[in-house]
């Protein structure tokens, strides 16, 4: 076995009362390849971002070449060779490709001006690397605003690997390469193995977990569950320590499908956009459809495209009618209605009251001639008590409820719509338990009404615990359909990590 | 614009417009002048031209010293509401204490402690702003009262008298024909080209394009933020003794219309509101359309009211043309 070269020993971080590490354990060899693998929230960004110095531990150590170090900011961890490319990028729209990979590394003449000249050499020489997987677009001169992802993902690359790392963290490097790109990579990667540097892969991949990595660390709710040897463990193995034999299996079935066929109100055909690549579904009435896979695949795009605030190609039939929004508000009129991931930002008016973020999208029920006031505090208190919001009055601002309370009033003005179709786009980030206990039977009651849901959430157990079918998305595309007897934790996990689809052994784990 | 897309003209255009945001303030710059001389009488008669120019530059100067300031910390991503105050404060100062050409030294100490105040100024605009990250916007509309009130406290009522012979070299003294306030701009313009080259440059373009991109790359953010402040604090205090050796006396609200001048001189300029884009060459360009708006507005013999409807005017098209064209396009795909 190759020599540790960088090793964590127990970190924990909190982000207030927020766990997000409780125990991140990784050694790193070098000339090794080590993959850091783990669902949504389990920490593995948290982590990388602790060992290069852009957050702090709360507590446990980190031991690089043999003695206890302390990186306060991302300056000191380049100075040691540490070095990350960020999964959210770290490059400045603003400047060049060249000042991009250089930044605050410049190569300067003697007088200490930057020698641009000898920098936009050094660049191109760096691209190379890539060549012939770029359009001429890329060059040591363009502005990285004019980039699309793929380009932007190489500089980022490129910027990590010009600062000559000891240790070099991959934080989802490949998720915008194509796969002539990513050989450029693996090929950069084998280079620095051969130099006996450390290497961190951090993929949702298996194949290129499976084909870059030597070994793997599995991190499941901020912890370091084992280590694996690629070469003597198999997919089966990996998923089963993400997703924890111990856990989630007994459910309780409130799904009951009452398979009397109703008749099919949401059809999607052929669904795409720039984030989204032909996505097919049906839904029938009454049905609850869950969305998952892992973070940022479409899931939300897909929801805002159905809802008319994203552009689109392909169509969406509901109830026979072939449809076309350009504006929420057409949506709105044919009874779809969007509860948004984001509430501070796209769901309240933080400052306004309780009354009038119910109503903003229901006023014109209550409009002629003047507005009905009573009749619209009848309406809200009404919607208020359906959701046991607890409040001190409607007319007190949304700023002072909780977080659980703040998304019921989210939820709480579209009911007031009374919805056909009712998109959720996350609904219960950050939303604590005893809210989405109500939030589920919300949920329930609403489906025994008759509406349609939609419900992406990025939290697997919330969707086997709510939902007959799940879509999993991967790419901005449905990888699978999953009802019945599919519909398992294991199953969920290996399709968003996009494993092979030959696979036929995962209907076990939750019978057991 | 010429049809052959690789001419020199073109090329030199482009880079002008995307490297250096130069190109509308430069057909601002170009345009305002013309029109400006076209409304003055005897242009053509000998050493109109000159004098013109002498006297245009010794008034505009303060202006274009705050604008400078301004457009550096506008580069950096923030925003200095408190630098009109500061030059109030400096005038004040200066008025009231440089009375007399024969104590030499005890002027040049005033000088520098102008310029202290300047600096102190702006580190604590920096501090609150970027260490302990408060709105810019705030902070510094907050703290141009402070340093309104105390430039108040020290002189109530307009006063004090700079020695003549101080003045006049300010205002007479040329080097081969030219007057010394351009010179002086040319040397920051020169002195900004020394630090664009070098790391201060790269930093705060970086800084101001996305300042958490350019943490996690390294750069000292924080820094660079607080540094803005200080050479914005540095520039007003320049103003504050240029626009002294222009007056001759002290005005405890000198510097108040400077500070919706030096953010309108750098939006003329080319300078991205939001940072990270743009230059300081820009920002005095910039800071003459303003001067020559005034000067067209006064030729014309037009009530002073037209000057801040036209600087509004000049603005809010400056302001929302990019953002207008761009919806136009969208719409139209």
């Amino acid at each position: 076995m190759n020599e540790i070269c960088l090793k964590t020993h127990q970190i924990e971080k909190h982000f207030g009362g927020v766990i997000a590490l409780r125990d991140g354990s990784i050694d790193i060899r070098a000339g090794e390849v080590l993959a850091l693998v783990g669902s949504n929230g389990s920490g593995k960004s948290t982590l990388t971002k602790i060992v290069t110095g852009v957050l702090s531990q709360d507590n446990g150590a980190i031991i690089y070449q043999d003695s206890q170090v302390e990186f306060t900011n991302p300056m000191a961890a380049q100075k040691a060779g540490v070095i990350a490319v960020y999964q959210e990028l770290s490059l400045v729209p603003s400047l060049t490709v060249a000042q991009n990979i250089w930044l605050a590394n410049e190569p300067r003449d003697k007088s200490g001006f930057i020698d641009d000249r000898k920098m936009n050499l050094l660049t191109a020489d760096l691209l190379k690397l890539f060549e012939g997987t770029y359009q001429p677009s890329l060059h040591p001169e363009a502005y990285l605003r004019e980039l699309p992802p793929d380009e932007r993902q190489i500089v980022e690359i490129l910027k990590a690997y010009s600062r000559d790392p000891e240790v070099l963290i991959l934080d989802e490097a490949t998720a915008s390469l194509d796969s002539k790109q990513v050989n450029c990579l693996y090929d950069l990667i084998q280079l620095l193995k051969s130099k006996n540097k450390g290497l961190v892969f951090v993929s949702h991949r298996m194949d290129e977990i499976f084909r870059f990595a030597d070994r793997a660390v599995v991190l499941r709710n901020g912890q370091t569950v084992g280590e694996v040897v690629i070469t003597e463990t198999s997919e089966d193995e990996i998923v089963n320590m993400m997703i924890g034999s111990d856990e989630g299996l007994i459910r309780d079935h409130g799904r009951k499908s009452k398979d009397n066929h109703k008749e099919t109100i949401l059809v999607v055909e052929n669904l795409g956009n720039d984030r989204l690549v032909d996505v097919n579904f049906s839904v029938t009435k009454g049905e609850l459809v869950g969305i998952g896979g892992l973070r940022g695949q479409g899931q939300s795009t897909l929801l805002h495209s159905l809802f008319g605030d994203d552009y689109h190609t392909g169509s969406i039939i509901i109830e026979g009618e072939s449809l076309k929004f350009d504006h929420p508000k057409e949506a709105m009129e044919n009874g779809i209605a969007l509860i948004p991931g984001d509430r501070a930002t796209e769901g309240l008016l933080l400052m306004r009251s309780i009354l009038e973020n119910f109503h903003l999208p229901n006023w014109k029920k209550y409009a002629s001639p003047i507005l009905k006031m009573k009749k619209a505090r009848r309406d809200a208190a009404q919607v208020g008590d359906q959701l046991n919001l607890i409040m001190e009055s409607l007319d007190s601002p949304v700023s002072n409820l909780s977080g659980g309370n703040a998304q019921k009033v989210v939820i709480g003005k579209w009911l007031l719509r009374d919805p056909k179709i009712l998109l959720l786009d996350d609904p219960t980030k950050g939303v604590d338990v005893g809210t989405k206990a109500e939030f589920y039977r919300l949920l329930r009651q609403l489906q025994e009404k008759g509406t349609t849901i939609l419900l992406y959430s990025s939290d697997e157990q919330e969707l086997l615990d709510l939902c007959e079918r799940v879509l999993v998305m991967q790419d901005g595309t449905i990888k699978a359909d999953l009802t019945g007897k599919e519909l398992t934790e294991s199953n969920l996990v290996y399709f968003s990590m996009g494993a092979s689809t030959n696979h036929n052994n995962h209907e076990v784990s939750w019978h057991a | 614009m010429p049809d052959n897309r690789n001419s020199k003209l073109t090329r030199w255009w482009n880079n002008l417009n995307v490297k250096h945001s130069l190109g509308l303030s430069l057909i601002l710059l170009v345009s305002s002048t013309i029109i400006s001389f076209a409304l003055q009488p005897n242009v053509f008669q000998e050493g109109t031209i000159q004098r013109v120019m002498t006297s245009n530059f010794r008034t505009w100067l303060p202006v274009i010293l705050v604008t400078i300031g301004q457009a550096i910390v506008i580069l950096g991503g923030g925003l200095d509401l408190s630098n009109g105050a500061i030059v109030s404060v400096g005038n004040v100062i200066l008025a009231l204490t440089v009375t007399t050409t024969d104590e030499p030294g005890k002027n040049i100490l005033m000088i520098l402690v102008v310029l202290g105040f300047g600096i102190a100024a702006g580190l604590l605009n920096g501090f609150f702003t970027s260490y302990l990250g408060l709105q810019p916007v705030i902070i510094t509309f907050a703290s141009s009262f402070v340093y309104s009130g105390l430039a108040l406290l020290l002189l109530p009522s307009p006063g004090g008298a700079i020695p003549r012979d101080y003045t006049n070299a300010y205002r007479n003294t040329s080097l081969i024909g030219i007057p010394i306030s351009l010179i002086v701009i040319i040397v920051f313009v020169l002195i900004w080209e020394f630090f664009r080259r070098r790391k201060y440059g790269r930093f705060l373009f970086a800084v101001g394009g996305n300042s958490k991109a350019a943490y996690t790359t390294g750069v000292p953010v924080t820094w660079v933020k607080i540094s803005t402040y200080m050479i914005s604090g540095l520039m007003a205090s320049l103003a504050a003794i240029s626009y002294t050796l222009l007056t001759g006396s002290g005005l405890s609200s000198s510097g108040d219309d400077m500070t919706l001048a030096s953010v309108t001189g750098s939006v003329l300029g080319g300078i991205s509101m939001s940072g990270g884009a743009g230059s300081v060459l820009g920002a005095v360009f910039g800071g003459i359309v303003l001067g020559n708006i005034r000067n067209i507005i006064s030729s014309l013999k037009l009530d002073s009211w037209w000057r801040t409807l036209v600087n509004a005017l000049v603005i809010v098209l400056v302001l929302a043309g990019p953002g207008t064209i761009n919806l136009i396009r969208r719409k139209k795909k």
